[in-house]
């Protein structure tokens, strides 16, 4: 067998240009390095989308309510059917309704030293959306201290601004955490007061928070209006930046914190680079293929002479194959591991210089590309065999 | 035992001019005694070369009938045709058919390595100090006389297993002296294998002693 090799290689090199073989390796290897370095840099652009070291937990959650037009005017509530629909898109991941408080309130100090007052209105959300880890949230009826959440942006306002027209003292979280207000609700039999605590700052969402067992206590017993419908939602969402999302809120005159969506412009800009790259990748690739089966056929064909004495002689076309496939596929798997080992330099190299960014992909390929890697091996091996089989046949009749 | 049985065979190329001529070949029927030796003279243009690469189904263009074993040849697939040129025919061509561009020896190591090995490789040594070409056994093919390399093409044809020999004029280019120790060669390896030879070739000759000769 090894000499029978030995000799077939001889009258098949001679015959066939080892220019041309090296032409037809370099490029296959050119394609292949550029289809699975597309193939990589996707999966390092969905680890940087995706993964939890890059994500921001704040930009998770969106407060969204309709926008308000003329034409809603006093109607903004959400209907069940549009707050369903939005339960079922694929880039929500949880909904959560803020309720209003439907009765007037206000709230001032106790303290003559800092003396101070304002009307105010409340909202609740289910306790999963809320970013305060604190034991004091919680209301039964029963309990006088009401827990408040405040948001961060109350109490810039009130260091930044109001303390400062009104000459009053700035406040830091500590102390506002001790201040015990006294909470003034409204209701048709006269004023009720009740005390009320802020137990955490959030920046999640802009309102006053109060729990919801309170919420629904408080409406139940003092609402002036028996409107039922939310007005405003939160949603969780792994990707705030998502394309679809905004496309989503916007086709449905939804509106929400712009800022936290400002980067889906760039992200459909990044898509549509990716996905360039892709078809890219997939017309350069087949062409690689092209190539290569082209060089098979050119190399069968410069060397068809000899295979049909080969032939003549006695050759079984089996024979003739299995040589050629030794010959032509040793090549594709060197050209592969190759451009997997070149990817994967790179993927490292990458990923070092990214974490210098702080942007965070893995250090080794991923295993797309390494699935990739072995798919084309396959596609090779096929195109090798298929093209070796067609012409060795065509050389037999 | 290979039996080989040709019925009113004719090439369909030659057809209008063999059909006027006398030939105990051409559209008869005729049963080749296995192991005889054979000679078949034909004058040029009777289809002397026609006949041997239609024997080996190097053509198809033919009308009646080539029975190897009982099998019409046009019914042998390629993967059975190989085995039968591996096992049971051998051929020296009159184009001699050498590869160029390797050596002398590998082009007779090709036919002895293509299927299991009949001989070891010595038996390529001993074969070419025999017909006198051991000194260009290293030689590129291509640079060899046609003398030297008809004798190569001799005994590649007998580094195989065989039951037919078939020969086109295989002593063409060999003078006398040479051409008695081919003769003495492929006897000797015929009759070491009980097989058969058809040899075609222009005039009568006296090389070896025939079973039959035919006319074509």
């Amino acid at each position: 067998m090894k000499e029978w090799n030995n000799i077939l290689k001889q009258i098949i090199t001679t015959a066939s240009g080892r220019l041309r073989l090296l032409l037809a390796i370099i490029g296959l290897s050119a394609a292949l390095l550029l289809i699975l370095s597309a193939v990589q840099l996707q999966a390092n652009y969905n680890d940087l989308l995706h993964s939890k070291s890059n994500q921001d937990s704040v930009a998770n959650f969106l407060v969204v309510n309709k926008q308000l037009t003329n034409a809603n005017y006093g109607n903004t509530t959400l209907s069940n059917t549009a707050i369903e629909d939005l339960k079922k898109q694929p880039f929500v991941d949880a909904v959560g309704i803020l309720t209003p408080s439907r009765f007037k309130a206000s709230i001032q100090s106790y303290s003559s030293q800092f003396p101070f007052y304002t009307d105010i209105s409340f909202e609740s959300v289910p306790a999963a959306f809320i970013d305060v880890d604190s034991t004091q949230w919680h209301w039964a009826p029963g309990e006088d201290i009401i827990p408040m959440i405040a948001p961060n942006l109350f109490l810039d306002f009130y260091n930044f601004q109001f303390s400062l027209s009104q000459n009053l003292p700035q406040l830091t979280q500590e102390i506002v955490k001790m201040i015990v207000f006294k909470v003034n609700i409204q209701t048709p039999a006269g004023m009720v007061s009740l005390k009320g605590k802020v137990v955490g700052f959030s920046d999640r969402i802009t309102s006053l928070l109060i729990p919801e067992s309170f919420m629904q206590w408080a409406n139940t017993q003092y609402a002036t209006d028996n409107t039922l419908q939310p007005s405003r939602v939160v949603i969780r969402t792994k990707d705030p930046g998502n394309p679809a999302l905004v496309q989503y809120l916007k086709a449905h005159q939804l509106t929400t914190d712009a800022d936290k969506t400002r980067f889906s412009k760039y992200r459909q800009i990044v898509n549509m680079v990716v996905r360039i790259s892709w078809i890219t990748g997939t017309i350069l690739l087949l062409f690689a293929l092209l190539i290569f089966s082209l060089f098979i056929q050119l190399t069968i064909a410069s060397c068809k002479d000899e295979i049909q004495l080969l032939i003549i002689l006695g050759a079984a076309p089996k024979q003739l194959q299995q040589f050629l496939m030794q010959r032509f596929f040793p090549p594709n798997i060197f050209i592969i591991t190759a451009a997997v080992l070149i990817v994967g330099i790179l993927q490292y190299a990458l990923a070092a210089w990214l974490e210098q960014q702080y942007m965070f992909v893995s250090h080794i390929i991923s295993v797309y590309t390494l699935g990739t890697a072995l798919l084309f091996s396959g596609i090779l091996w096929a195109v090798n065999f298929f093209t070796i089989q067609y012409y060795i046949q065509k050389e037999n009749n | 035992m290979m039996h080989l049985h040709i019925e009113n065979l004719v090439p369909v190329p030659l057809k209008p001019n063999l059909q006027t001529r006398n030939s105990d070949i051409w559209l008869q029927d005729v049963e080749f005694t296995s192991g005889h030796f054979i000679k078949i003279k034909a004058p040029s243009g009777s289809g002397k070369t026609t006949f041997i690469h239609l024997l080996y189904h190097l053509r198809n263009d033919y009308e009646g009938s080539i029975y190897w074993n009982n099998q019409e040849q046009k019914q042998y697939h390629a993967a059975q045709l190989a085995i039968l040129r591996q096992q049971n025919i051998s051929i020296i061509f009159q184009d001699l058919r050498l590869f160029q561009n390797i050596t002398a020896r590998e082009n007779i190591e090709l036919k002895r390595v293509m299927q299991q090995p009949y001989y070891p490789s010595s038996v390529i040594d001993d074969m070419a100090e025999q017909l006198g070409i051991a000194k260009i056994l290293n030689q590129r093919t291509g640079i060899c006389s046609y003398g030297e390399q008809q004798r190569i093409a001799i005994i590649r044809a007998l580094m195989q297993p065989f039951n037919w020999l078939l020969m086109d004029e295989p002593f063409s280019h060999l003078d006398h002296d040479n051409t008695a120790k081919a003769t003495a060669l492929i006897a000797e390896e015929c009759n070491k294998r009980k097989a058969g030879f058809i040899l075609t070739d222009l005039d009568e000759d006296t090389h070896f002693t025939y079973h039959q000769t035919l006319q074509l």
